[in-house]
């Protein structure tokens, strides 16, 4: 974890506990701006609470559920 | 203050808005003192409501909104409040100023829909809600320096427990008489430039000329409702422009959508530099040890499913005993009024239309009360939103996803607030799905009718010491039927009529947090209230209505005659009445079994029939009363129509008199246990120790002699109530939400159509398996 080199990945893919930033998101338009609205945008700290289908994402202490499907793709990064 | 302004007593508007489930409903009840709905989930209100204080002599009108995250609403309860702001309601008219309310514990993302809420240029008051909340987290905000960044004043208040309610109060006021304020400018140039070029396009187009705001929050809401509607006018060459300025901007790398929130984002940021400081370290919360257990794939469902059979076991044990105090009163105060009044049609319509009818419904008040406590408990502590995340993985079995699971949970309240729930299902075809079967969803009027089949007609057996009643299964069983159906009924609209990808799903789960007394008894309160009412006038009507149709036109004077016999006979042989009551009741302590050779029991069976063989005369007049009043009852109006439609209800198992009783019902369903309370007074069985509605039906016959309840004819009469649509006002919430008279005669026809299909296949399938 200590490299510099950042490291995407999909959000989805974080084991439960782990946590990355958010870089991109990317998809339909509608649904990329309703969660930034809801609070998961580029830059922002989030935390895998439970992993599954749906999953529970935290930021700032809020918690999500949330189903991801290939209508949008939120890519973090781990490397800090 | 010695010279008054003028404008000064003009009341003003002011709209509450903010993120959903910050406290605005709190708030407003707290300002205002008209209760708004609250609960601890997203989407508890979703249309708007007033309220008026006074402060400082001035009079304010206070609009409750739905909850939005931002001001491109894409959700039917976001566009009330959006309207609202933008002044496009008719009814409320120009807004003079806003109170936004912000968790001040999630400060950075609730200053998203403020940012917007300020271009809007309009008197702004922040207030930091929930502040006792970020305390708790460590987190520090001052208020004054946020004040002076945002230009606007700035309160902190906790609304739960009224603390700075005043200042609150003193800010909107003094807001209503600021002037407008400057919005902060986020965006660049160039965009406003294409906002004006636009906002000429329309007027070309539309001879009028847009608020420069909605020009320009049409740019940036890509596929949003705005599109749709501010098009109308000319909607190819419009579209076309609106697309060409988006290119145009994207070539200056102003990126529509995506822009907004890294604007606004970046703005929240900056502001909140230097003015709030967040602890570094997460520490772990109530809510993070609840939620392992609570939201786990195996032990979560268990609780849930405990947690449903334990409220329904609950209430079938604690509410008995209230609700036998309750008929108790009933049976009091219909002796009592009808041993003042004279015999004769008065007599008989309150005692056997009123008492009879409304009170057979009102002594189901303990059980309703404590069915909405255990609802308002569920809604109030913050497992509603971890509910709707379990069902989603069974949602989406048949199309539908955890959105649809809130709505569908408030419908076993009453399916009119979960039909307006819905409002916050984005998605337009599984919106129409959950509307079409939140009536399947077992309502609190429903309950009624399972609480009375249940009791009067399956034995009362209970296992684990008393803790597990047979009576509280059925409860369970026949709640949740509806709710089973509704399965392959939504699966199948689903695959027909609204055919579509199953929608992703994003909900915020709220902390959990002790439910607030103040709130959940309010909700108890006010429905018992809504109870009572209904009881007071849907139902005292149609019990009215019933009554007449079965007292006219017969003759009943001989009827008269008889009971006024009965009167004199019950005080001639009232000591001996009073024995025999005395006797039965020792009796029961015995239990029901023969007596066999038992001394003590074979002894009171004995002083029992040999009061019996002295009380002939009386238990003759009683026979004679039954014959009479059976007899009267078949010629009524009720009577005569009964006899038409009994072919129709026979294959259920059903007599005339539940057949009437059902299409009596279908306005509003609780009235079966009304009509029938009323027929049974009327033409009922009696004796000296007929015990209300349940011992009529336990006792009721065909003409030959066989009982007409059984327990597959309860069976088939609950089934059909769990599946019919019998409420007019559903149906006519489905019309106002779905905008078209064609779905609620839809839901009338397929409901109707699968009740009396279940309950032909209830009956039969259950007498054939009680005698297997
Ligand atoms: N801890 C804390 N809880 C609060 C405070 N104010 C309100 N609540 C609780 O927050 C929850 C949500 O309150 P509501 O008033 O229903 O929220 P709302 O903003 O109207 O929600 P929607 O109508 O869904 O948009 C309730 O459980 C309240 O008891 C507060 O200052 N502190
Ligand atoms: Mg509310």
């Amino acid at each position: 974890m200590s490299s510099v080199v950042s490291q995407t990945l999909p959000l989805e893919l974080l084991a439960a506990g782990e946590h990355g930033i958010v870089v991109e998101i990317d998809g339909s338009p509608e649904l990329v701006v309703r969660l930034e609205e809801m609070g998961l945008h580029s830059g922002v700290q989030v935390y895998m609470v439970q992993t599954g289908s749906p999953c529970i994402l935290e930021i700032n202490h809020q918690r999500y559920s949330m189903r991801f499907d290939d209508s949008v793709t939120v890519l973090v990064d781990v490397s800090q | 203050m010695t010279e008054k302004v003028p404008s000064k007593n003009l009341e003003r508007t002011v709209a509450v808005i903010g993120n959903p489930n910050t406290g605005k409903s709190t708030l407003f009840t707290a300002l205002t003192g008209v209760h708004s709905r609250i609960g601890n989930y997203p989407g508890v209100t979703v249309e708007k409501k007033f309220g008026w204080f006074e402060h400082e002599g001035q009079s304010i009108r206070l609009v409750d909104l739905p909850g939005t995250y931002s001001l491109s609403p894409r959700t039917i309860d976001e566009m009330v409040s959006v309207d609202v702001l933008l002044g496009r309601q008719p009814d409320v008219g120009q807004v003079d100023a806003v109170v936004c309310i912000v968790d001040a514990s999630n400060l950075e993302r609730n200053l998203y829909v403020v940012s917007q809420v300020l271009d809007l240029g309009l008197p702004t008051v922040l207030v930091l809600n929930m502040w006792d909340v970020a305390l708790d987290r460590g987190i520090q905000i001052d208020p004054v320096k946020l004040g002076s960044r945002l230009g606007v004043p700035v309160v902190p208040c906790e609304a739960h427990r009224r603390k700075q309610i005043d200042d609150v109060r003193s800010a909107i006021v003094r807001a209503c008489h600021s002037p407008k304020t400057t919005p902060p400018d986020l965006f660049p140039e160039a965009f406003h430039e294409e906002g004006r070029k636009l906002q000429a396009e329309f007027l070309q187009f539309s001879n009028q000329t847009l608020p420069t705001y909605l020009v320009e929050r049409l740019i940036l809401d890509v596929g949003g409702q705005l599109e749709t509607e501010l098009t109308k006018p000319a909607p190819e060459q419009l579209i076309t422009r609106l697309k060409d300025a988006r290119e145009r901007l994207k070539a200056v790398q102003f990126r529509v959508p995506n822009i907004e929130a890294k604007l606004r984002y970046g703005w929240s940021r900056q502001i909140l530099n230097g003015v709030m400081t967040v602890p570094e370290k997460r520490q772990t919360t109530v809510t993070d040890t609840l939620d392992r257990w609570l939201t786990h794939k195996f032990w979560g469902l268990l609780v849930f499913c405990l947690a449903m059979f334990i409220v329904f076991q609950s209430i079938s044990w604690a509410a008995q005993p209230l609700m036998k105090f309750c008929e108790f009163g009933q049976k009091q105060v219909g002796e009592m009024v009808g041993s003042l009044l004279p015999f004769g049609p008065f007599r008989s319509l309150l005692v056997d239309g009123v008492i009879a009818g409304v009170g057979g419904i009102l002594v189901f008040l303990p059980q309703i009360c404590f069915l909405f406590l255990f609802i308002a408990l569920l809604e109030d502590c913050g497992y509603m939103a971890r509910a709707a995340f379990l069902m989603d993985k069974l949602m989406t079995k048949v199309g539908l996803s955890g959105k649809s699971f809130v709505p569908l949970m408030s419908s076993f309240a009453c399916a009119i607030p979960g039909i307006m729930a819905t409002r916050t299902i984005e998605n337009r075809r599984d919106r129409m799905v959950t509307i079409l079967i939140a009536p399947l969803m077992s309502c609190s009027a429903r309950a009624p009718v399972y609480w009375l089949m249940v009791a009067a007609f399956f034995p009362s057996i209970s296992w684990a010491g008393g803790w597990i009643t047979l009576h509280g299964i059925m409860l369970f069983v026949m709640t949740f039927f509806g709710a089973a159906v509704a399965v392959p009924i939504a699966w199948l609209f689903k695959k027909t009529l609204f055919k579509g990808e199953t929608p992703p799903f994003v909900m915020e789960l709220p902390s959990y947090k002790i439910p607030s007394p103040r709130i959940v008894l309010h909700r108890v309160f006010d429905r018992a209230t809504a109870f009572v009412m209904r009881a007071g006038t849907l139902i005292l009507a149609t019990s009215i209505v019933i009554w007449s149709a079965s007292y006219f036109p017969s003759d009943h004077t001989e009827e008269q005659k008889v009971l006024a016999e009965i009167r004199q006979a019950e005080s001639t042989f009232a000591t001996e009445l009073d024995q025999k009551e005395q006797l039965s009741r020792e009796r029961e302590k015995f239990g029901n079994g023969p007596s066999g050779d038992d001394q003590p029991i074979a002894q009171i069976d004995g002083k029992i029939s040999e009061l019996d063989e002295r009380l002939k005369p009386l238990h003759d007049l009683f026979d004679r009363r039954n014959k009479i009043s059976e007899q009267l009852l078949a010629q009524s109006f009720l009577g005569r129509f009964g006899k038409v439609i009994e072919p129709v209800v026979k294959p259920l198992g059903w007599d005339w008199r539940i057949g009437v009783g059902v299409l009596a019902s279908f306005p509003a369903r609780e009235v079966i246990v009304a009509t029938l309370g009323t027929i049974y007074s009327l033409g009922g069985d009696v004796d000296e120790n007929s015990q209300g509605l349940q011992s009529a039906l336990q006792s009721a016959t065909w003409p030959d002699g066989r009982p007409v309840y059984s327990i597959p004819v309860a069976m088939s009469i609950m089934v059909f109530f769990a599946l019919c649509a019998q409420c007019a006002s559903t149906l006519m919430v489905i019309h106002r939400e779905t905008n078209h008279w064609g779905w609620a005669v839809f839901t009338f026809v397929y409901m109707t159509a699968l009740a009396y299909i279940g309950a032909w296949i209830a009956y039969v399938a259950t007498g054939w398996l009680m005698a297997a």
